[in-house]
């Protein structure tokens, strides 16, 4: 019973961590239709921000908004560099897909660049800032509490941002109709960039929340972690938001109760077992909607 | 006619027999000169430095290649190797197989390509070792890791020596510490899931068993593994007083900084991979209190110990781990051995590795005739950021 809870506790605080990147991934098939792999480089590469400007002496917060600030003009340089010219040149999906994945290995390259930040795992600083506590036999990492809390505060700051403001309403007219929505006088291209902008903010501090909570950092730390993100999106729905944030739970869940029942070598495919699981039973994800083809 | 005749056939002999030593001469400095030349060309020999100088082990193949620039360059000082009577220089020669089969698959070919290398040391993790030996054992290529501990590596061919002990041996040191030194009978072991993990992981329990411990729990984790915090509730319930672990620094260090969030006070014992200046950078004070046995440890007050650990920090600017120091010791073996064999043959330098007793860094060793080195273990633990020798 213990061991329920504790697992419990420890694959909610995750999976709130993951629907923080799943959301990232959503909002941009939202508005593009597109997978964009680079995401999981962008989580990597917002931990490494983390480190590196704490290593600075920056101190943990400053470096944590930087690396926030620089996460997401990285987010934006992609789909400025990248993306947007295949965009202009209508070419077909499968090349803007495969260009994600591409800028995800560059990006991961460049976090294992020597005299930089070298291939090896680091240490990163603790997010145990409030040390941990044991209720009956349950221990309670407050950095888990910190990756819950802040994590539900984020996901409801975007959710308001998309449902209440004014940005919000036109990436919503955006994601519904791009052409028409570019005739009513939305700069689309604008928003585009403020959903890249937004992703590689959230992946960021997914990053920092992650990383300060096992305290050590990879340059391949985003492959797995991209790829679980984009089965909890896929299985809450792409492109719905709170579709992202059901998902995120159920995948950190599952795994850790995979570790704690089926063994420990469970744990990383039970997020793709689930995705398998649930594209069989609802092939648009637990909240998707029956996409409306274009005409 | 006859006087007039006889002067040219004299001269005619003397012309022949001058053509004939000047041929001579001519074959025999061209003779010579070759010979020369062979010679000079083999004023060095190369001997390969294999292991993964790039990855999440570049940290042990970078000390490889650094421990072996050092001996080559202090044996050149001296002079070089005497092997007959000519000698050589020595050149190392690296190889980056970064921790990946294929990738070691390649440098060895490369390597037994090559006749003017002698040796190779490297490379780094068991399976990786075991995929490029039996290159080297079917070219008579001596081949002596410095860190692989599978069992079955040696076991390869003749020419397969390791400078490192078995696993066996290494955690029968490491179960005494957690059994009889800090007096747990409840142990618990994590292990990754490579294949040295898994012996490894094998080797330990049948050692704790055989000195009247209990091993409560046993759990593999991946190496990339960095959420433990399943792993740590399980060896919680289960009442594990002394964790073992399998695996590197990369899977330990994390692992530790699970237990200290956990508020789990247990102590952990690792295998000599452990020792390096990394577990601490990564772990920090969740590192306080991690024991090892290692073959090789720089704080030994023994000043032959010393003047190597000082040399190496100056060159460098970080102290040798214990693998890095048994990179150092092969090549110092090898070297040896090439004199002692006193010829540039491959079989008689296999021979006289067999034969040696090499006073080294990393403890006095000796060849079994599996080729598994036999050396002594030091315990050491971490202890205010820093190792220190255990005391009990």
């Amino acid at each position: 019973m213990h061991a329920l809870i504790g697992t419990l506790i420890n694959g909610i605080a995750l999976g709130m961590a993951y629907a923080l990147i799943a959301v990232g991934y959503s909002m941009v098939f939202g508005i593009l239709r597109l997978i964009n792999f680079a995401h999981g480089a962008m989580y990597a590469f917002g931990a490494y921000m983390v480190y590196f400007f704490v290593s600075l002496k920056l101190g943990l917060l400053p470096a944590i908004m930087l690396s926030i600030l620089m996460s997401g003009i990285l987010a934006l340089l992609i789909d400025k560099v990248a993306l947007e010219p295949l965009r202009k040149k209508k070419s077909i999906p499968i090349a803007t897909l495969i260009t994600t994945v591409g800028m995800s290995f560059i990006i991961q390259n460049f976090l294992s660049i020597e005299y930089i930040f070298t291939s090896e795992k680091k240490g990163f600083p603790s997010l145990n800032l409030f040390g941990s506590f044991t209720v009956g036999n349950v221990t309670i990492q407050s950095s888990q509490l910190i990756m819950f809390v802040v994590a539900l505060i984020l996901l409801a700051i975007l959710t308001l941002l998309v449902n209440k403001t004014k940005i919000g309403l036109a990436m919503r007219a955006t994601e519904q109709n791009v052409k028409a929505a570019n005739l009513m006088g939305i700069n689309v291209n604008f928003i585009i960039s403020f959903t890249f902008f937004l992703g590689g903010a959230t992946a960021a501090i997914a990053g920092a929340l992650i990383s300060g909570y096992y305290q050590v950092i990879s340059p391949t730390m985003g492959s797995l972690i991209g790829l679980k993100a984009f089965s909890a999106a896929v299985v809450g729905g792409i492109g719905i938001l709170y579709g992202s944030v059901v998902g995120g739970l159920v995948v950190g869940v599952a795994e850790c109760l995979a570790a704690q029942y089926l063994g420990s070598n469970v744990r990383d495919p039970m997020a793709f077992v689930i995705l398998i699981i649930i594209l069989i039973i609802k092939p648009t994800g637990l909240f998707g909607k029956k996409g409306i083809s274009k005409v | 006619m006859s006087k007039e005749g006889e002067y040219p056939y004299i001269l005619r002999i003397i012309h022949d027999i001058m053509k004939k030593l000047i041929a001579i001469f001519l074959t025999l400095t061209l003779m010579l000169s070759l010979v020369a030349c062979g010679s000079s060309q083999n004023q060095t020999i190369k001997i390969a430095v294999a292991a993964p100088m790039t990855g999440d082990n570049a940290e042990y193949g970078i000390g490889f290649a650094n421990a072996a620039k050092l001996m080559a360059s202090q044996w050149n000082e001296k002079g070089g190797v005497k092997i007959g009577n000519k000698t050589y220089k020595v050149e190392i020669v690296e190889f980056d197989d970064k921790s990946d089969s294929d990738e070691a698959q390649l440098i060895s070919e490369k390597i037994v390509s090559d006749p003017n290398i002698w040796g190779v040391i490297g490379h780094f993790a068991s399976g990786i070792c075991m995929v490029a030996a039996p290159t080297y054992n079917e070219s008579k290529y001596v081949n002596i890791s410095p860190s692989a501990s599978h069992a079955d590596y040696s076991k390869i061919g003749e020419y397969i020596f390791r400078n490192n002990t078995v696993i066996v041996v290494e955690t029968k040191t490491a179960a005494e510490i957690a059994v009889k030194d800090l007096g747990a009978s409840k142990i618990g072991i994590l292990s990754i899931d490579t294949e040295w993990g898994q012996s490894a992981g094998n080797a330990m329990e049948e050692n704790v068993k055989a000195i009247g411990g209990e091993v409560v729990l046993r759990q593999e984790v991946s190496t990339e593994a960095v959420d433990f915090a399943t792993e740590v509730a399980n060896f919680k319930a289960a009442g594990a007083e002394v964790i073992m672990v399998a695996g590197m620094y990369g899977t330990l260090a994390p692992f530790a900084v699970a237990c200290k969030n956990s508020n789990y006070d247990v102590n952990l014992v690792g295998c000599s991979n452990a020792y390096t200046e990394n577990l601490i950078s990564i772990a920090g004070a969740a590192a306080e209190g991690i024991y090892a046995p290692v073959s090789f440890f720089a704080g030994n007050p023994d000043p032959k110990v010393q003047e190597y650990v000082k040399a190496y920090t100056e060159k460098y600017g970080s102290a040798p781990s214990a693998l890095t120091t048994q990179a150092y010791d092969s090549v110092g073996i090898l070297l040896e051995a090439m004199q002692k064999a006193g010829k540039l043959d491959r079989e008689a330098i296999k021979n006289a590795i067999y034969q040696i007793q090499y006073d080294g860094m990393s403890g006095f060793t000796t060849f079994d005739s599996q080729g598994d080195a036999q050396k002594v273990f030091t315990k050491i633990v971490v202890k205010d950021g820093k190792f220190v020798v255990a005391e009990f």
